[in-house]
């Protein structure tokens, strides 16, 4: 199954999705797309004047370019998902999730698209990370159930 | 990019087999008005990316976890016996392999067999060495870098939680009634 996560680059939660034999679906994939076409011969522009233009498939116009940029990378993942895990109050928001409004908007359209979701929040002590992963791993199993 | 020659015959670019999507404001396409998701609700014709199947070249990221029995020397010394066409680099939180998604997956697959909870693999957009991420280029830490650092700190304890499984209960998580979200909302005020 199709895994979307979030954070879309998380090493743990991609980590542990795969490990289940499922698929996660993380930014690093649209990144590659983005960085390694013929196209971009100008290294730091990879977001194009096109991908503001992708993004009002999920936000409106009003909607500041660098959040309908961001969901023209994140939003194909959470069509593409067929079950998703959420980590919400990740410490970490570097890069293309750096954005508060379009990690909001993402969330939303997760929840919006009714298929399983796991929201878990970023583990403070050993003990809750313990509990995480292990709440991971009964979610993914669960997954593969349902799946046949 | 050069518009295919003859877009009216065929909806696919006879070169690459690749679907023809126009450009903005092309209004020749027969495929205008007709395919919805490629029509936002406003009527703007909005170009979609290609699908991420068609990976071929991919890099991966071999992170090993604080309590990991095997150092980065014998993980990329072992990376090398494996005779794969990879490039391999050595890192400072273990080592980036780059080469088709075919061979580059069974790398991972054996290479984990060393040390199933402590070697840790994540994608990468960027090959190895790219000038516009390596640090030797552009000075500083990438991006990626202040994450993963960030999650590092947890991978002894996750790899403490796989070793040791436990079975929990997920709550699943339920829809709110409205009386309910009245309260909520007036605690807010």
């Amino acid at each position: 199954m199709k895994v979307a996560i979030f954070p879309p680059n998380s090493m743990i939660l991609a980590d542990l999705v795969e490990r289940r034999g499922h698929e996660p679906l993380v930014m690093q994939r649209q990144i590659r797309k983005k960085v390694t076409s013929a196209e971009i011969d100008s290294p730091p522009l990879n977001i194009t004047e096109k991908e503001p233009i992708e993004g009002l498939k999920y936000a409106a116009i009003e909607v500041p370019s660098g959040v309908r940029g961001r969901m023209a990378l994140f939003g194909p993942l959470i069509e593409e998902a067929d079950a998703a895990i959420i980590m919400e109050d990740a410490p970490f928001g570097f890069g293309c999730v750096g954005c508060a409004r379009t990690n909001e908007l993402c969330m939303f359209n997760i929840r919006k698209r009714n298929i399983p979701v796991l929201e878990v929040t970023y583990p403070t002590s050993s003990e809750e990370t313990m509990e995480l992963v292990n709440k991971i791993n009964e979610f993914l199993d669960s997954l593969e159930d349902k799946n046949g | 990019m050069s518009p295919p020659k003859n877009p009216e015959s065929s909806p696919k670019n006879p070169e690459s087999g690749k679907e023809y999507t126009p450009k903005a404001g092309h209004d020749k396409s027969p495929e205008t008005g007709k395919n919805n998701s490629n029509i936002a609700e406003t009527g703007c014709l909005i170009p979609q990316s290609e699908p991420a199947e068609k990976d071929g070249k991919i890099t991966r990221m071999i992170i090993l976890g604080p309590s990991a029995e095997i150092s980065n020397t014998e993980l990329v010394r072992n990376l090398h016996m494996m005779e794969f066409p990879l490039t391999i680099k050595t890192t400072c939180y273990g080592a980036a392999i780059s080469g088709e998604k075919e061979d580059v997956d069974e790398a991972i697959k054996r290479i984990r067999k060393l040390d199933p909870y402590n070697i840790f693999t994540k994608d990468r957009g960027f090959p190895p060495g790219d000038p516009r991420r390596c640090r030797a280029k552009r000075g500083g830490a990438r991006e990626g870098f202040h994450q993963l650092e960030k999650e590092f700190e947890l991978l002894d304890d996750v790899s403490k939680a796989l070793k040791n499984p436990r079975k929990v209960k997920v709550k699943k998580v339920e829809k709110i009634s409205p009386e309910e979200f009245k309260k909520i909302a007036r605690e807010c005020k």
